[in-house]
């Protein structure tokens, strides 16, 4: 994600975004949404919470992309707005509708409709198994498996030490081991 | 199975180990089954993450156009300017640098005049005459002569302490000037640095 992109006329395109011009932001946008909204769908697993959220981010990098700094990764930049926005959400939901943890916590099992029944229930339970961890470690999870984020990258987006972007991945890895236990074993036999 | 080695295990699997750790590693993997089991299941879990399918999102191309009708106008007052050039820096080195010269030509002026007018450099440092003169002494010695200065003392003496006192303002007045251009320099780097301010962070957190 992102990488592919000619730096020059990346650069050209964020100057010329910072000083106004809405279709060279267009075009970074179209660049980076694919990878911003698939991120945010895996910490939220609601498809219309992440379109949602994904608009959200450019918004709100556009209105502050004179403060980005230009040698700094715009990927990375877009990323920690759309991670941030969307914890913001997903806390204000579990805040405001504790008893009611259904409301979101069961994610949209969409999957499209040529999915098998049994697919549907592989996907909701790993939905499901992503929702019931920590934000904390969901985050880093998401941003090195969907987002493709080195841990360098990753403790840059989330402002924390490289040494817990590894701890943190190591137990989201764990927890997922444990309550996939079922469906990885089917997995290892369908790879075997 | 070595608990300590899991972290180790996931940066293993992500490609982020290098070197003198990475070969101790596989050495450990090539004589340990349970870390080699270990690695094999956290690999399950990642290809089980990687292969869940997801939902159709909006196309980018539809996407990014709506984005571009809805984003709001922005205050361009808030742009901050481009991280300065080399020139820009150079501008306080050449100021400090015309200081330091213009101090130096002022302590060797001072120096070679009080010891020519002492007369520790005898006949060496007659040219430094010239610029012993104001212009009313060089009036006086036009219209008397030129032995008046030795007849009156006191005229000498007068003129000695004019020139010093032109040369004090000579010297005062280049050191405003060098300050002067200082000062502006650094108002405009202020005023310039001033929008940084605003911390990328607290714009993202919203």
């Amino acid at each position: 994600m992102g990488s592919p992109h000619n730096a020059e006329d990346e650069n050209g395109l964020i100057e010329q975004a910072r000083l106004g011009d809405r279709y060279a932001f267009g075009e970074l946008a179209s660049r980076y949404y694919p990878g911003v909204v698939r991120v945010v769908y895996r910490l939220c697993g609601d498809t219309g919470l992440s379109e949602d959220m994904a608009q959200e981010a450019f918004l709100r990098a556009w209105l502050n992309l004179p403060s980005f700094r230009p040698q700094s990764s715009l990927r990375n930049w877009l990323y920690r707005i759309a991670v941030n926005a969307t914890l913001d959400v997903l806390r204000r939901r579990t805040d405001e509708s504790l008893e009611d943890e259904e409301a979101w916590v069961y994610p949209d099992q969409a999957a499209g409709p040529e999915t098998s029944l049994i697919e549907k229930e592989r996907v909701a339970l790993l939905q499901l198994a992503m929702c019931s961890m920590p934000e904390a470690a969901r985050s880093v999870l998401v941003l090195r498996e969907y987002g493709s984020l080195s841990y360098q990258e990753i403790a840059s987006v989330l402002d924390i030490p490289v040494g817990t972007v590894m701890s943190r991945l190591n137990y989201a890895r764990n927890r997922l081991r444990e309550l996939l236990k079922g469906d990885l074993l089917q997995l290892e036999n369908e790879y075997a | 199975m070595h608990e300590d080695l899991l972290p180790l295990l996931n940066a293993y699997l992500d490609g982020e180990l290098h070197g003198t750790r990475l070969r101790e590693l596989e050495l450990h993997l090539s004589g340990c089954e349970a870390c080699r089991n270990e690695l094999k299941e956290l690999r399950l879990v990642s290809a089980r993450l990687q292969a869940a399918p997801a939902p159709e999102f909006i196309p980018a191309g539809r996407f990014a156009s709506n984005l571009v009708l809805s984003l709001p106008r922005r205050n361009m007052r808030n742009l901050p300017a481009q991280p300065a050039s080399l020139a820009w820096w150079l501008v306080p080195a050449g100021i400090l640098a015309a200081w330091f010269f213009i101090q130096t030509v002022f302590t060797l002026t001072d120096a070679l005049t009080a010891a020519q007018m002492t007369g520790l450099l005898g006949q060496a440092a007659r040219w430094l005459n010239g610029g012993q003169e104001t212009i009313w002494f060089a009036a006086v010695t036009s219209l008397f002569g030129s032995q008046v200065g030795a007849a009156q003392p006191e005229f000498s003496l007068m003129n000695a302490l004019n020139v010093l006192g032109e040369h004090l303002l000579d010297g005062f007045l280049w050191q405003a000037l060098i300050v002067l251009l200082y000062w502006t320099w650094l108002s405009i780097w202020w005023l310039r640095r001033r929008p940084r301010f605003m911390k990328m962070e607290n714009a993202v957190n919203g």
